[in-house]
């Protein structure tokens, strides 16, 4: 039932229905178009809609007001569809942390205890600890109230034969002391066989989680799906704006809630695993997401100084937050650095092992907030670069995020300036891809059809490029051979989205390099995160001046390092101690106080850079082909 | 051991350009150091200075200002003349403010021919400014260009906006462009670039970094125009070696504090000295951070800027 005035996008939201809106319902994006085709709404018109759009009923849901019945058509631009999942991504992420001891922090133990007798009447709890001391030696443990509850009875049913689960969490014990592990279930009979937990990758754009089998170490299942809070912006500062209203945080906590709990029905179901032996949740998260889901205050994040509230956060009660999981399972969460370098960044930084060798690394995970971070085992600086939502597609005219139909190859003929596209799963397109839109900018600046500044030749002999409502464009796809019916271009605006986006990770990078005094060509390895990160062409990335101009074997991909690194320390107590130092000797850099860093960025505001200098090679394939 | 003055190591050099045609042509540029660092380099060619001329007769100038060519203002080519024979001009600057579409409005083929006229009639060398209005100064060059081909005018703002259409015009009838950019160094080099690959070649650039004057951000324009030349002089970026032009003149009589009379405000005294020293001034501090040619009105204040490069390159 919705209420006449409600606001369409909300009744969408609430009805289960998926529609795209990266301004979080502003109205200032367009991406939430639908067609009404009967019934009316009240709507504001703004700019985001051309006349013969809304001539034809279209309308930007956000700004629209359901004044009778409707029936609502969500344009296919306009949809949530499902993201290109891991297996269809053209490289293989690489585990790079090695050398770790295979000990995950969550145990299960098996006990035959002596029943009590007259002579032996110790309490059920003396009993089961004197159990763990005698049988494996544990001798500093601590036991959770939860476990007081369903002791007298986990014994007694499995007739004095229990399954014990302890819990190692990341607080280092101080000199001289034992780890105290945590006793946090008990389960009559032996349930050492079943034994799992979860990893969470919390990005700002789509969730991913893993159920993990612990006696073995491995990845049982997998699964990815968009963020539920991303009907309410595209980014974290509009999901923290949003969580200011009143209600705002319960909402986006909830949206990511269910979110997980979709997920992890998802991994129970491929796997056939039953949720009560699920035993613990690790979880990565940039500061907003990880803060957002725990259900704390974010608005300092977004105010100088930015703070975030805590960089080390308790383990919570997974089940309080609304996760559907037994009582005794506890959330951990990856400790932040600081409000724009997350726990997914600390997370990724253990997956890649930057944190194990000495080699000089240059780590970057690109997305809507692009982190970087440079440096070994000995220290590591590290900074955020708000990259804005260009990779992801958001800000660009035809942009979708990476799903079937997506064009993510481009060439052209440098003499008839024809484009030859692939889309994701060739099918017909229906828009670009972030990497789609790197490789065809790239593939633009090559046949000379844009200059370095990212503007178009107006005068090239070709009817493809043309004044379009957002300025100069180039048709990419004629509307016959696309999904919407509707020519697909790449616009002026878009280029320039995309080279803002790029400026501010190079930048960021240089800033960063120059901070410790490191000059480009001294990177050993470049660690590319970030699961756009896997679609991009190295080559391609250089030629527009996104990553450095290094030989092309020193760059690696991990993919989703924030999943890899919650997986891992799943795995390992080490790297799960680790994490707790690497978050601590990070230093943070906050660009926005950096005098060098506008600088950096306006010089970077060109393809492939100001200073030809920085890019060699590049440098000269372009005069080569200028010639 | 003696003390030795620890010197700057440059590794670059300013390129060389010639305005103009024939025997008043000026060659600018040419520094092997900072400006005026005689000890630590050369600077081969002084500064110069074209005086302002108008296309129509100027409005709300300051008296001060308006005073020496009161006789001339409806006439550029008599004022050209005027500042050629009575105050010793090396170079003219023409500014075409009656094309402003938001003034006058005048059309490119009676900006041309006001352009063609000055340039016959005098043999120092000839910038010629537009209103910065890309689609207005397009139209009104590629007229510019077309008529006074081969004279090896100065034409500007050329901006990234514009570029592409004036530069051509610029290489198809041999005229020099002024590069303009809104004070950063970064787009600075870009618009070279830029003009690079249209096609301009090296010694047919001059650059504007937009400038402005005392009291209203000239630091900014000093530190701009400073690090360009570090960059050019000390870190070999060829894409910044090209002389910087200043359009000065404009910025600094344009403020109230060189218009407003002693009347109006006695605090601030005599006006014509105020106006004149706030042109000086301006234009000295620009020197100081690189300046090849300053574009100047008041010929006082170009009496002392001449005095102040003679005095900084007394040998």
């Amino acid at each position: 039932m919705v209420e006449q005035g409600e606001n369409l996008l909300q009744a969408a939201i609430s009805a289960g229905v998926r529609v795209y809106a990266s301004c979080g319902g502003a109205g200032t994006c367009g991406t939430c178009k639908v067609k009404i085709e009967s019934g009316e709404v009240a709507t504001t018109r703004t700019e985001k809609l051309s006349d013969e759009e809304y001539q034809q009923g279209i309308r930007q849901a956000c700004q629209s007001r359901v004044m009778t019945n409707l029936s609502v058509y969500v344009l296919v631009e306009s949809r949530l569809e499902k993201v290109v999942l891991a297996s269809e991504q053209k490289r293989v992420s690489q585990v790079l942390a090695s050398g770790w001891r295979f000990k995950p922090p969550l145990s299960k133990y098996f006990l035959e205890l002596s029943p009590p007798t007259a002579e032996d009447n110790l309490s059920d709890l003396s009993r089961l600890l004197r159990g763990m001391r005698r049988r494996y030696n544990l001798s500093h443990l601590s036991v959770d109230f939860y476990v007081l509850k369903k002791l007298a009875r986990a014994l007694r049913k499995g007739k004095w034969k229990v399954t014990v689960t302890t819990l190692v969490t990341a607080s280092k014990p101080r000199a001289g002391e034992e780890r105290r592990p945590r006793v946090i279930n008990i389960e009559p009979g032996d349930s050492r066989e079943k034994h799992y937990s979860l990893a969470f990758d919390i990005g700002t754009t789509t969730i991913c989680g893993q159920l993990l089998e612990l006696n073995r170490g491995k990845i049982v299942a997998e699964h990815i799906a968009y963020n539920g809070q991303i009907s309410y912006g595209n980014d974290v500062i509009a999901r923290i704006n949003f969580s200011q209203k009143p209600g705002g945080l319960k909402k986006l906590q909830k949206a990511t809630v269910a979110t997980m709990n979709d997920v992890i029905e998802e991994l129970l179901a491929t796997s056939r695993v039953d949720a009560k032996h699920i035993g613990h949740l690790m979880v990565a998260g940039n500061t907003t997401m990880t803060q957002i889901l725990l259900g704390l205050e974010t608005k300092y994040i977004r105010l100088a100084p930015y703070t975030p509230l805590a960089n080390f956060f308790p383990p919570v009660e997974a089940a309080s937050l609304g996760i559907k999981l037994d009582k005794h399972v506890h959330l951990y969460t990856f400790p932040a650095v600081a409000s724009y370098v997350g726990g997914d960044i600390v997370s990724g930084v253990i997956g890649a092992g930057i944190h194990q060798r000495k080699t000089l690394t240059f780590f970057m995970d690109i997305g809507t907030n692009g982190e970087i971070v440079i440096g070994n085992s000995d220290w590591m600086v590290t900074a955020s670069c708000s990259a804005g939502p260009a990779f992801e597609g958001g800000g660009v005219k035809h942009g979708i995020v990476a799903s079937e139909g997506a064009i993510e190859d481009f060439d052209i003929d440098h003499a008839s300036l024809e484009p030859k596209i692939d889309t994701i799963g060739g099918k017909k397109p229906k828009g670009i891809c972030g990497s789609g839109l790197i490789n065809i900018i790239a593939g633009l600046l090559e046949a000379r059809v844009i200059g370095q500044n990212g503007k178009f030749h107006r005068t090239l002999p070709t009817k493809r490029i043309r004044k379009g409502s957002d300025g100069y464009e180039y048709v990419l796809s004629w509307a016959k051979e696309t999904q919407i019916g509707r020519d697909i271009v790449v616009t002026e605006v878009d280029i320039d989205n995309l080279m803002r986006a790029k400026a501010a990770m190079f930048a960021g990078f240089q800033t960063l390099s120059k901070s410790v005094g490191i000059e480009c060509r001294d990177f050993e390895q470049v660690i590319i995160a970030g699961a756009f990160g896997n679609n991009i062409n190295i080559e391609k990335a250089i030629t527009i001046g996104l990553l450095p101009d290094l030989p092309v074997d020193r760059f690696i991909f991990v993919g989703n390092g924030s999943l890899l690194g919650a997986r891992l320390t799943s795995f390992s107590t080490d790297l799960l101690d680790d994490a707790r130092r690497v978050a601590q000797m990070m230093t943070n850099i906050e660009l926005s106080e950096s005098a060098d860093f506008m600088n950096n960025y306006i010089a970077a505001l060109f393809l492939p850079h100001t200073n030809a200098r920085e890019f060699p090679t590049v440098s000269k394939r372009l005069a080569k082909i200028s010639k | 051991m003696a003390f030795e003055i620890p010197k700057t190591a440059y590794s670059g050099k300013i390129k060389e350009i010639t305005l103009g045609k024939g025997e008043k042509a000026v060659t600018v540029g040419g520094e092997s150091s900072y400006p005026f660092y005689l000890f630590e380099g050369e600077m081969p060619h002084l500064p110069r200075i074209a005086m302002e001329v108008y296309d129509a007769p100027p409005e709300e100038w300051a008296e001060a200002a308006l005073e020496p060519f009161a006789d001339v203002v409806s006439d550029p080519v008599a004022w050209a003349n005027k500042c050629i024979k009575d105050y010793g001009a090396e170079m003219i600057c023409l500014q075409l403010a009656s094309t402003d579409p938001n003034g006058l409005d005048r059309g490119a083929d009676e900006a041309a021919e006001v352009v063609k006229r000055v340039s016959e009639a005098i043999d120092v060398p000839l910038i010629v400014l537009g209103t910065a209005n890309h689609d207005k100064d397009t139209e009104v060059f590629r007229k510019v260009a077309e008529v006074c081909h081969g004279k090896n005018l100065i034409l500007g703002p050329v901006e990234e906006g514009d570029y592409k259409q004036i530069g051509a015009a610029a290489i198809g009838y041999q005229h020099t462009v002024v590069a303009a950019s809104p004070i950063d160094i970064n787009l600075g080099k870009q618009l070279n670039i830029l003009l690079g690959n249209l096609g301009v070649s090296d010694d047919m650039l001059v650059m504007d970094p937009t400038v402005s004057g005392i009291g209203y951000g000239i630091e900014y324009a000093y530190s701009v125009m400073e690090r360009m030349r570090m960059a050019a002089l000390t870190q070999q970026d060829d894409k910044l070696q090209f002389p910087i032009i200043c359009n000065i003149a404009r910025e600094t009589w344009k403020a109230k504090e060189a218009k407003i009379s002693e009347a109006e405000d006695p605090k601030m005294g005599d006006a014509k000295k105020r106006g004149i020293l706030l042109e000086a001034m301006s234009a000295t501090v620009l020197l100081l951070a690189g300046a090849d040619v300053l574009i100047m009105r008041h010929p006082e204040a170009i009496k002392l800027v001449r005095e102040m490069i003679a005095e900084l390159t007394a040998s």
